[in-house]
């Protein structure tokens, strides 16, 4: 499929990308250059995404030897080679042919000729594409596998895990780095390397999981198993040899012993560390003779042999300090002998002050870093944290905070305070001193008041004055009052306020009667007068009982039902007159129209219908 | 799995959404209906692309359809009857006999000498000159035209040189020599790339052949020492007449076949009548032959 993709998109990117129209009246040149410039676009997208390929593809010779050999194993490095050779021969032969049909149309005479050219040339260059499908197939096979290989880096730190399968290197791994693999009891679980990271002296580490290896010569190994030796023979690493004490990976320690033996000449110069796994099942002690005999000719050697069992994870640090330890020896050690080392040493330099008297300067090393140090050295407990609380109670736990106030009493901690009283925020009057500001105050506003500055004014008022005063208070009272009961009441919620609504004669005088008012005599006023000149006096007469009009139009106009409600039997008829007069105005209203006669056009030409080329389709809509 | 396969780790360990197999029925059967509205909506060339494929595969569903039910149904078998098996009224009868083969042979010795061909294209469209030669003007003022190009693919030989360009008549572009063609054998049923050794007979005009130029039905001949022929007499064959199928300035390339039979029988090429060219063609007869 991806040959057919491939000629399928450049073949469309041509048709889109250059000009589609031609006549026969044109201009022969304008006709040639019409066609070559097909010609030569279609190559040159060829040209371009095959090199695009060529130059993507790592070449074995370039990358690292680890690399190259690990593509080698998986991928077959004839075969990869040949099919990027394949498709660098496609690129020439494509330039070559677009080379050729482009001299030709230089002699094309007629638009037929020079379209027939073209399509020749288009032709064969597909053609040409088309045979090439099964590398194109291989080769993007290759990339999504490629893609996706661990990030191995060849020179760093690195721990290598090697051994028959089921002995339990990705046990191992899954404890020290946070790696996720796969853990099954059957054999060849991990089918390919595995990386991890993890710290050990401030630097980072890798670990390489491999799958496992049996015991048979190299030529007849598969490829998992040859990645596997990939990673041993060029990644300088620390080997971890993992052994099965108890052998329930299926092979005997002899066996073990034996492939141990067969690929010892992959170990060279590098830490080797065997580690004896499975040891929670059984340990070396327990096993027979000469099996202990293996391990102790083993240490004898001088190759350390470290039980662990990843289950309860005993001797797995153990076995990762000793690694590590050695492998940074080994590091630096290779470092000095190197050349590059005396550079840097050269810069280095230590200096000690010369001492200027006798006096002992040792050191200054606060308490408190001492305490942590040895806290930190003798892994002590830690004080008690929340955390610890909640994970105890598990789902009774309550965050209390107030548990941790500093308060006078101590009783007091987990009181109740309220927010509000009274309508005051308690918050605004909490103040130590405010017993002592109150009375500073009230001692304050007593000598004002002494000194008389609340006395009110000594004007003489007439009795008139007083008189109204007083009523005046009378009247406030009263209104408050009112006030009051009325809001006390409030069935109908807000109300109109009183003097909106009319107030008939007679309540008016009995109010004010009552106040105190005299009200006898009261025609002459100029409310009496005003409500005789008001047309409310005039009655209305009944709807019904009407003389004919004089004027007809007017009367009609008058008397006519509005036309919203002409010709309507019942409720449920105005409904739907009303919903199908909003529903007509509902498409003027979207489209912004004052009313029905409403032509404005708001864009005549919409560039969205008018630009860019005249794909099939009618001219009715364009 | 490798490591960094993190979809494929999660659907292992964690499994697929809860409605994972019914979003993925819905979406198979919903498929049908978009397949119909595409086959329905689309137009211009997309629509063509989508029908042609369509209808290739089409066809391969019928075929396998088809295979399915022949093993439900009995066929006829036809290996059974074995090759030149005779029915019961022509037992008598021989087959083709040694001497009728050999009286052949001999009918097609005096044919070749009376110079009679059978070609694969008997009659071709002639070729006009306007067609083929294109006036080329010259001179100061760019009045004399008498010489001519040649539009069409043409043929010179390995020691061709132009003649002094004041003086050559006839302009063949560099572009448009050819010296391979591609010559398919209908019995082999391959086409190979020969070299071509000469142009035997254009039958638009003998002008054409003397320089060259290759059209359509042009007979023309080219060298089989590549397929490693041998006739009868133990000679090894290295030319052999093949006549030109298609336009070959229309192509950019020449395309040949080789007529059935080994050798010309008879004389069949000639012209349309709309022109008034017509020949009476003699061919020579030999193909050229080595002593191996």
């Amino acid at each position: 499929r991806a040959a057919v993709d491939f000629i399928d998109i450049t073949l469309s990117k041509t048709q889109r990308k250059t000009p589609t129209v031609v006549h026969k009246h044109y201009q022969i040149h304008r006709i040639r250059h019409f066609y070559m410039r097909k010609v030569k676009f279609t190559q040159q997208n060829y040209h371009d995404r095959l090199s695009q390929i060529l130059t993507d593809f790592p070449k074995l010779d370039d990358i690292h030897p680890f690399y190259a050999d690990l593509m080698n194993v998986l991928y077959d490095k004839d075969h990869y080679k040949l099919a990027l050779g394949q498709i660098n021969i496609a690129k020439n032969l494509i330039d070559n042919v677009a080379k050729d049909y482009v001299r030709l149309m230089k002699y094309g005479d007629s638009l037929y000729r020079c379209k027939q050219l073209k399509r020749a040339a288009l032709g064969r260059m597909c053609t040409i594409l088309k045979r090439q499908k099964s590398s194109l197939e291989y080769l993007e096979q290759v990339r999504q596998h490629l893609s996706r290989l661990p990030s191995i880096d060849p020179n760093t730190r690195t721990l290598l895990l090697c051994g028959y399968p089921n002995v339990g290197k990705s046990s191992f791994i899954n404890k020290v780095t946070r790696a996720d693999v796969d853990v099954q009891p059957y054999a060849f679980t991990t089918k390919s390397l595995f990386v991890g990271h993890m710290d050990y002296r401030y630097l980072r580490w890798q670990v390489v999981d491999t799958p496992g290896i049996l015991d048979h010569p190299l030529e007849e190994r598969n490829t998992i198993e040859m990645q596997a030796i990939t990673a041993l023979a060029h990644l300088r690493a620390a080997v971890l040899y993992v052994m099965d004490v108890s052998e329930q990976c299926g092979h005997t320690l002899q066996e073990q012993l034996e492939l141990f033996n067969s690929i010892r000449p992959l170990f060279a110069n590098k830490p080797l560390i065997v580690v004896a796994n499975k040891c929670d099942v059984k340990k070396i002690t327990e096993l027979s003779e000469e099996n202990q005999k293996i391990f102790a000719d083993l240490t004898a050697e001088g190759i350390p042999v470290i039980e662990t069992s990843t289950l309860t994870e005993e001797g797995v640090m153990q076995v990762k300090t000793e690694a590590c330890d050695r492998l940074l020896a080994d590091r630096v050690e290779n470092k000095m002998k190197g050349k590059k080392v005396h550079d840097v040493l050269n810069r280095l330099h230590l200096a000690m002050p010369a001492k200027r008297d006798d006096k002992e300067r040792p050191p200054f090393i606060p308490e408190g870093a001492l305490i942590r140090k040895r806290a930190m050295e003798v892994d002590a407990p830690k004080r008690r944290l929340e955390r610890d609380l909640e994970v105890e109670l598990g789902d009774d736990y309550i965050l209390d905070l107030q548990k941790y106030w500093d308060l006078m009493n101590e009783e007091e901690k987990h009181d109740r305070v309220p927010e509000v009283w009274e309508g005051h925020n308690i918050a605004d009057y909490i103040d130590p001193d405010i017993m002592k500001k109150l009375e500073d105050l009230e001692k304050e506003e007593e000598l004002k008041e002494r000194a008389g500055e609340y006395d009110s004014d000594d004007e003489s008022e007439d009795e008139d004055m007083q008189e109204i005063r007083v009523l005046a208070k009378q009247i406030r009272e009263k209104k408050q009052l009112l006030i009051v009961q009325s809001k006390d009441k409030d069935v109908h919620g807000p109300r109109m306020p009183r003097t909106t609504t009319k107030v008939e004669r007679k309540k008016l005088e009995k109010e004010m009667g009552e106040l105190g008012l005299d009200m006898n005599d009261k025609d002459d006023s100029h409310y009496a007068q005003q409500a005789r000149r008001s047309r409310s006096i005039t009655k209305k007469r009944k709807r019904e009982a009407s003389a004919p009009p004089t004027s007809k139009t007017r009367s009609q106009s008058a008397s006519r039902p509005p036309r919203d409600q002409s010709g309507i039997r019942d409720p449920k008829m105005a409904k739907k007159a009303k919903k199908m007069m909003k529903n007509s105005q509902k498409d003027m209203n979207r489209q912004g129209k004052k009313g029905e006669a409403d032509r404005h056009v708001f864009d005549l030409k919409p560039k969205h219908l008018l630009a860019g080329k005249r794909k099939s389709g009618t001219n009715d809509y364009r | 799995m490798p490591q960094n396969e993190h979809i494929e780790l999660h659907r292992k360990r964690h499994g697929q959404r809860l409605d994972h197999h019914e979003r993925k029925r819905k979406k198979e059967s919903r498929e049908v209906h978009e397949r119909s509205h595409k086959a329905k909506k689309l137009i211009g060339l997309k629509a063509k692309l989508y029908h042609k494929q369509r209808h290739a595969e089409k066809i391969q569903m019928k075929k396998t359809l088809k295979m399915h039910e022949q093993r439900k149904t009995k066929q006829k078998n036809d290996d059974k009857t074995p090759e030149g098996a005779v029915p019961a009224y022509l037992l008598d009868r021989e087959g083709q006999s040694r001497a009728k083969v050999l009286s052949n042979m001999i009918k097609q010795k005096r044919k070749e000498k009376a110079g009679k061909w059978e070609v694969p294209l008997p009659k071709v469209r002639a070729q006009g000159e306007t067609e083929v030669l294109k006036v080329i003007k010259t001179g100061k003022r760019q009045k004399k035209a008498w010489k001519r190009m040649v539009t069409k693919v043409c043929f010179v030989g390995d020691g061709f040189t132009r003649k002094p360009p004041k003086y050559e008549r006839f302009i063949r572009p560099m572009g448009l020599r050819f010296k391979k063609a591609h010559v398919t054998h209908p019995e082999l049923k391959a086409t190979f790339c020969l070299p071509i050794l000469g142009v035997k007979k254009n039958p638009s005009s003998p002008l054409y052949t003397s320089l060259g130029v290759i059209t359509k039905g042009t007979v023309v001949e080219v060298n089989v020492s590549e397929l490693g022929l041998v006739t009868q007499g133990g000679k090894v064959i290295w030319g052999k007449y093949a006549q030109v199928t298609n336009n070959p300035e229309n192509d950019g390339c020449i395309n040949a076949t080789v007529p059935g039979y080994p050798e010309f029988t008879r004389n069949v090429l000639t012209t349309t009548k709309n022109t008034k060219i017509q020949h009476a063609v003699g061919f020579q007869s030999q193909d050229h032959q080595e002593d191996r």
